[in-house]
Formats: C-alpha cells, sequence, structure tokens
C-alpha cells in the first residue's frame, strides 16, 4: 500500500515549551487515520506542520510525494482541509464561499451538488454565519471536498454538534472512505474513532504513547472498551479520576 | 483569469454589503464637494485667477477615496482577513498571495475610479468644470497618487496584528494625510514648517501634481513628486510582499 503521509523524527517548540517531540507518522492510501490525544496535546500543532502551515523545527515530511511548504500550491491542488475552527468573511453566503473555494482549482467537484448530497441544497443563499452548528460542519466537509481530494484533513470535525448530526457526519465519512479517499481526522469521541479508523496515533505532551489500531490499543492495555484503553494510554485517567474525586 | 474574475466579483459583493467604502469612498466625496460648489459656485479660485475654486480642488477632492480606500478600506480588510484566519484557509488552496491581494486591490481601485468619474460629472453639471490643462497627464498623476497611497495600505495590512492595530496606524495616517496633505485644507496656506512635513506625504506630492495637470500650471519639482511616490511605492511594496504573512 501506498504512503500518503510521510512524518519522520518532526519536533516543534514554542519558546521552551516542545510542543512536538520526535513523531513519526505514516498513514496508508485509502485509510482513515486519526491523531489522538488531550487538548494540548501537540494535535493542532503536528497537522500544522504536516499542511506546512507551521514550520517544524527539525524532521521530514511529505504529503503526497510533496514537500508542504515547498510544493504548496501543487500539493493542495488535490488536499482538502477543513481546520478545527471553521473561518470565512462575516457577511458571506454559502454559496459565495463555495464559488470562491471552488475557482481556485483546475477540477472542482461541482459544489452544488455536493451541497444538495449533504441535506444543505436548499441553505446556499442563506449567510454562512445564519446556519446551525450542523448544517456548518457540513458545509466546511463540501468545502473539504471541494478539490476533489485524494487526502482530506478533518480537525475536530463533530466537536460541538449534537449526537444525531454526528451520526449524520459519520455516514459521510464511511462513504467518503468507500470512494478510496484517504482521511487524517482528530478527534475527542472515542465512539467516533473506533468506528472509523483504520489506525491511530495517541499524542501525550507532545510524544507518540500509540501507534497501531484499535484493537491492538484495547489489547495492549486489557480494556474492553477502547475510551478506557485511551485513557489509559493517553495518561489521562490518573487524573480524570483524581478530578472526580476531588469534586466529590 | 476566471478564477481573478470570481474572487472579484464575489469580495466586491462583500465589500459593498459592508458599506463602509460605499460612504466614505463614494459619498462623502461628493458631500464636499456639494459643500465646497455652494459655497464658491463658478466663482474664480482667487482675484484675477483663470479658473475656479472647483477646478482648483478636483485634484483634492478624488484623494478623499484614495485616502478611505488605501489608508482605512484596504490595511484594515487584510488585517481583518489575517485575524479572522481566512487568510490562513486560503493557504490551504492553491491560490497565490499575489493573486488575492491584487483583487482587493482592484475592488479599491475600482471604488477610486467611481469616485472620480462621479465628482466629474457633478462638477461638470452644477459648476461647468472644465480641464485647463491635460487630461492625460491628470489620469497619470492620479495613477501614481492612487498606487503611492495603496502601497502604504498593503505595508500597514501587512505588519499590523490585528484590526484593531491596523485601524489604529490606519488612523494615524488618514486624519493626518485628510487633513494636512490639501485635500480638505489647501497646502498654500499651512505654515512653512508643517509644509516641509507633509511634503513628504505621498498624497501631497500627488495633489501638487493633479491640481498641476488640471489647471494646465507649470509645476517647478515636478520631477521631486515623483520621485517621492516612486520611493515610497518601492519601499512600501517591498516591506508589503518581504512581510507577507498568512497568518
Amino acid at each position: 500500500m501506498q504512503e500518503v503521509i510521510k512524518v519522520e523524527h518532526m519536533s516543534k517548540s514554542y519558546g521552551n515549551l516542545l510542543a512536538v517531540d520526535n513523531i513519526n507518522l505514516s498513514v496508508k492510501r485509502g485509510t482513515v487515520y486519526g491523531l489522538l490525544g488531550a487538548n494540548g496535546a501537540g494535535k493542532s500543532t503536528t497537522i500544522e506542520c504536516i499542511l506546512g502551515t507551521r514550520k517544524g523545527d527539525t524532521g521530514f515530511i511529505s504529503v503526497l510525494g510533496y514537500n508542504p511548504r515547498k510544493d504548496r500550491r501543487r500539493l493542495f491542488e488535490n488536499v482538502g482541509v477543513q481546520f478545527q475552527e471553521s473561518h470565512y468573511q462575516l457577511e458571506i453566503k454559502v454559496s459565495e464561499l463555495c464559488e470562491e473555494i471552488a475557482c481556485l482549482y483546475k477540477s472542482p467537484a461541482d459544489w452544488r451538488e455536493l451541497c444538495t448530497k449533504f441535506g444543505i441544497g436548499n441553505k446556499i443563499n442563506n449567510a454562512v454565519k445564519s446556519l446551525s452548528g450542523g448544517e456548518r460542519q457540513r458545509l466546511f466537509i463540501v468545502l473539504a471536498l471541494i478539490p476533489n481530494p485524494e487526502l482530506v484533513f478533518l480537525d475536530e470535525l463533530t466537536t460541538g454538534l449534537d449526537v444525531k448530526a454526528r451520526r449524520v457526519v459519520w455516514k459521510i465519512l464511511m462513504d467518503l472512505k468507500k470512494t478510496g479517499i484517504t482521511i487524517f481526522l482528530t478527534s475527542h469521541f472515542m465512539d467516533e474513532v473506533e468506528a472509523l479508523c483504520d489506525e491511530i496515533c495517541i499524542l501525550k505532551k507532545g510524544k507518540t504513547v500509540f501507534y497501531g489500531t484499535v484493537e491492538e490499543a484495547k489489547k495492549l492495555t486489557d480494556c474492553e472498551k477502547f475510551e478506557d484503553a485511551y485513557l489509559m494510554l493517553a495518561g489521562e485517567e490518573a487524573n480524570a479520576n483524581e478530578v472526580f474525586f476531588n469534586t466529590i | 483569469m476566471r478564477s481573478f474574475l470570481i474572487l472579484f466579483k464575489n469580495e466586491l459583493k462583500l465589500n459593498i454589503r459592508n458599506m463602509n467604502m460605499v460612504i466614505f469612498a463614494i459619498i462623502m466625496p461628493v458631500i464636499v464637494q456639494l459643500i465646497i460648489g455652494m459655497l464658491n459656485g463658478t466663482n474664480p479660485a482667487f482675484e484675477g485667477a483663470g479658473y475656479t475654486f472647483m477646478e482648483l480642488s478636483f485634484g483634492a477632492l478624488c484623494t478623499i477615496s484614495i485616502c478611505a480606500g488605501g489608508l482605512m478600506g484596504l490595511p484594515i480588510l487584510v488585517a481583518e482577513y489575517r485575524e479572522r484566519k481566512i487568510l490562513k484557509r486560503f493557504q490551504v488552496t492553491p491560490v497565490s498571495p499575489i493573486k488575492l491581494l491584487t483583487v482587493e486591490l482592484t475592488i479599491y481601485i475600482l471604488y477610486c475610479f467611481l469616485s472620480m468619474i462621479s465628482l466629474f460629472i457633478t462638477s461638470k453639471l452644477f459648476w461647468k468644470l472644465s480641464v485647463q490643462g491635460s487630461w492625460l497627464g491628470f489620469l497619470a498623476s492620479w495613477i501614481l497618487t492612487m498606487i503611492s497611497t495603496f502601497s502604504v495600505g498593503m505595508m500597514v495590512g501587512g505588519l499590523a496584528k490585528n484590526s484593531k492595530t491596523a485601524s489604529i496606524y490606519a488612523s494615524f495616517l488618514y486624519f493626518p494625510m485628510l487633513v494636512f496633505s490639501g485635500t480638505t485644507f489647501p497646502y498654500e496656506l499651512m505654515p512653512v514648517g508643517v509644509q516641509k512635513i507633509v511634503r513628504l506625504f505621498p498624497i501631497t506630492q500627488g495633489i501638487q501634481l493633479m491640481k498641476a495637470a488640471f489647471l494646465g500650471l507649470p509645476l517647478d519639482n515636478i520631477f521631486l513628486s515623483v520621485v517621492v511616490m516612486g520611493m515610497i511605492t518601492l519601499i512600501c511594496t517591498g516591506i508589503a510582499v518581504r512581510y507577507f504573512k498568512w497568518e
């Protein structure tokens, strides 16, 4: 299987704080890859270094065979990105935002079709800010898919969504996976990770503490539920219990 | 080219929806012109002058929109797009930063052009304005003034950390230039000391050039004006490009 993302010995520090410490990653074509960890574990920094929007201090990064900082324009012809917080012009409408993104690519997907497919086809004349949380997240999946990408980055796509909206997004991602697209995601919901991800990497204070499949994580920690395995590996369990007992 | 036009169309729509530039670059210059016109009518600029006060002020009126676009609109927009991480969104697409900035620049150029046309039409209709000098010379000076002022705006937008600091820097440039460069108050009536300082403003030089070209007056330091504006354009554009940041 072909490697779509390859990261070797990547480190990044902000002043004295080592945000990412010697990380290695390999994502294979057509898989869903989950990057997990507590807030501040270094997930966003890792994604940003992979995308080239931040410069790593050391290490080798290759995405679709490109160096993301040197070949930015060629790389993003085939990569879709959804950032943790959605960014858009204050008064912009759905149609205008889609049009602005679509026009930047050589052969974009039909954004009207995508909007219809994701259930926001009747909202294209609305202002983006007037959409509900779930609709907005679906719009941002549409935007990430407009390039007809081989690879999409989805950073905490389902944070802030209700249970039903979350399930709708899962369904969309499952369908996407069937088309052969590679998905790199971060998430705080372990049920979601278990349902979607072929491989995961757990970060703790910038270091990789686990690398493999969900099943392997459960076996390694001897846990039945992946959430327990995650908490044990990410070292959040002790803290979580402490907080729990301190509050009662 | 297709992507340029689509971006231009949508960004222009957003800009008009915002209304700031419509008010400060299109409506405000006409209001100032109406006031000047009501006060002076078609009287000569001073006793024995071969041109009216309106003709004397035409160049200065045209710089109101240049100031609004170049020193307020453009830098605040660029800083705001950076602060709201809209530029970062564009960073993960194949678009080049130069194309994006050119789109925004073109929008502000359009405002300045529309302002000049509307000022010309109203003054032609109501106060029989006529170009005594050279239209071409006037246009060339207008373009030079606009480019040099916009380059200042690009630099400010590039260097400001967020839209708040951008609007503070912008106010520091906008108001002195609007008041002291001859846009609203004639340069000739200022104390010599002040004249020496404001001579460094691109707008001051631009107004002198436009005035001379419009009225067909001889201008002895045309070379100096062009050099000042050219230098400002080069330095500010250089800094803006060198320090451009998506985020």
